[in-house]
């Protein structure tokens, strides 16, 4: 399985080269809490939904499938690499955020971005399985126009309205409920896990 | 004789289209070449034997282990060539190394060389610049470097030339010198089975006809020709199909010894080709349709 998570490494090397500069320079100009945490979110899933996509073609699941490798293990591959490159995205930007402005990205901020990219997850690669990431990026071209269209005529403040909303998330001091979303989380990428594993086992090329 | 591969009654249908109680077995050190009609069930077949299909009933069994329990153990010991591209398109054959080889504990890094060296296969050019024939000999450097004892191959030579047809007929010829490698590939191109498959697999409409040796089907099998007032209901019962034209028939036997002993010297008893045995179980399949030509 580590050999299917060093494959989509390899795959996604050259992409990589232009990601990394690019989250630098996003940090270097975007220094509030809430672009950080935005930043990182559109990062994590567009890398992890690219690395998704490029296995999707029938020939590659041809391929996959005619390894030593089981479906089990294909599926689990993409749910690991997930955690894996988040947690690579996230290493940059604190790293990224203490070399440039010598600050360290809050604990909080990183659970709410990781909790927010995982619920993402948990949902974009069942309906993937089931279907196709093309439609998930059809769907978020619409959700977009959506949004630009409430922007500019329904919620003029909408933008302001999050940036609170994810202000008040980051200063609750209640500790147990971030343990109970924390929790929440992992259970449902772990049933995600186990639905994307049915519905691939039952998938015809 | 050890059979590697062993299908036993397998049924599974989709949309329109049906296999049918499926039994076939795969002898070990030999040359199989599987054949049928566009559409009859041989991809499908071959899904089924790679784990790429899952049976509706019936059994799968490869080396004598079942998928349920040896899935990894036996795709380590197979070989595969696919019709078309399974590659990423835009990695190169190196790339596509670095992805494949840490998944086969014999890979063997000098036969794939020797391959590339052989096949003169460009290992820094994109795979989607490859030609039908580069796409070919690159699967089957990934299906020989890693001491597969089985190779399934669908399709290998459609869209080939005829002088890599022969080169890669060589090829597959030599590997079998060594009598522990088995081969079983799918073609409708019938004539490359002529120079090497040691036993023939037919199957038509998802129905299992013969698995033969290659010399019985030229012993048992005839074309037989003579004029039509030769053929009444009865005599039409010695074919399994007869084509009918204005100048006479032409028709199929299964038992040229009993057919020689029939009709004698009043018919032209020839040596059949494996498409007049397709043709012809086709045909019989439809009733004896009529042509005339």
């Amino acid at each position: 399985m580590l050999n299917l998570i060093r494959k989509d490494i390899l795959l996604q090397k050259n992409e990589f080269l232009i990601l990394l500069p690019a989250l630098f320079i996003y940090l270097f100009f975007g220094t509030s809490i809430t672009s950080i945490t935005w930043i990182s979110i559109v990062f994590c899933i567009g890398i992890i939904m690219v690395v998704f996509s490029k296995d999707e073609k029938s020939s590659i699941n041809l391929l996959l499938n005619a390894l030593p490798y089981t479906r089990n293990e294909i599926v689990s591959s993409k749910y690991i690499g997930a955690i894996i490159w988040m947690a690579f995205v996230l290493l940059t930007i604190s790293v990224g955020n203490w070399i440039m402005h010598s600050e360290m990205v809050q604990w909080k901020q990183l659970l709410l971005i990781t909790s927010i990219v995982v619920i993402f997850i948990s949902f974009a690669f069942p309906f993937c399985y089931l279907f196709k990431s093309r439609y998930l990026m059809n769907a978020s071209i619409v959700l977009f126009c959506l949004y630009l269209v409430i922007v500019n005529t329904f919620i003029v403040d909408l933008n302001d309205r999050i940036r609170n909303i994810v202000h008040t998330i980051l200063s609750l001091e209640n500790t147990q409920l971030y343990l109970f979303v924390t929790l929440s989380v992992v259970l449902l990428y772990v049933i995600s896990w186990i639905l994307s594993i049915r519905i691939y086992r039952r998938k015809v090329f | 004789m050890e059979s590697v591969i062993e299908l036993n009654q397998v049924n599974k249908s989709f949309n329109g289209f049906q296999l049918k109680d499926l039994s076939i077995s795969v002898k070990k050190g030999f040359i199989t070449g599987f054949i049928g009609g566009n559409g009859v069930g041989k991809s499908t077949t071959i899904k089924l034997i790679m784990n790429l299909l899952q049976p509706d009933s019936g059994t799968v069994s490869l080396f004598g282990l079942n998928y349920k329990t040896h899935e990894k153990e036996i795709k380590q010991r197979i070989g595969f060539v696919f019709d078309g591209n399974i590659f990423y398109e835009n990695s190169t054959l190196v790339d596509m190394k670095q992805m494949i080889s840490p998944a086969y504990n014999n890979w063997d890094d000098s036969i794939f060389d020797q391959y590339v060296d052989m096949f003169e296969l460009p290992l820094k050019k994109k795979i989607k610049t490859f030609s039908k024939g580069m796409m070919m000999k690159a699967s089957l450097t990934f299906a020989l470097s890693h001491h597969a004892e089985l190779i399934i191959m669908d399709e290998p030579t459609s869209g080939l030339d005829p002088i890599f047809r022969r080169e890669l007929l060589d090829i597959l010829h030599n590997l079998m010198q060594d009598g522990e490698k088995t081969i079983f590939f799918s073609t409708h191109i019938t004539t490359d089975l002529d120079r090497i498959a040691d036993y023939i697999t037919f199957i038509h409409n998802g129905q299992h006809q013969f698995t033969k040796a290659y010399y019985k089907i030229e012993e048992n099998y005839a074309i037989v020709k003579g004029e039509t007032n030769l053929l009444d209901r009865d005599t039409e019962q010695e074919f399994l199909g007869i084509r009918k034209t204005n100048y006479g028939f032409e028709a199929l036997t299964s038992n040229r010894q009993r057919t020689e002993n029939i009709f004698g010297d009043t018919v032209v008893i020839e040596k059949p080709t494996l498409e007049d045995i397709m043709l012809y179980t086709k045909k019989g399949k439809e009733r004896y349709a009529k042509s005339y030509s």
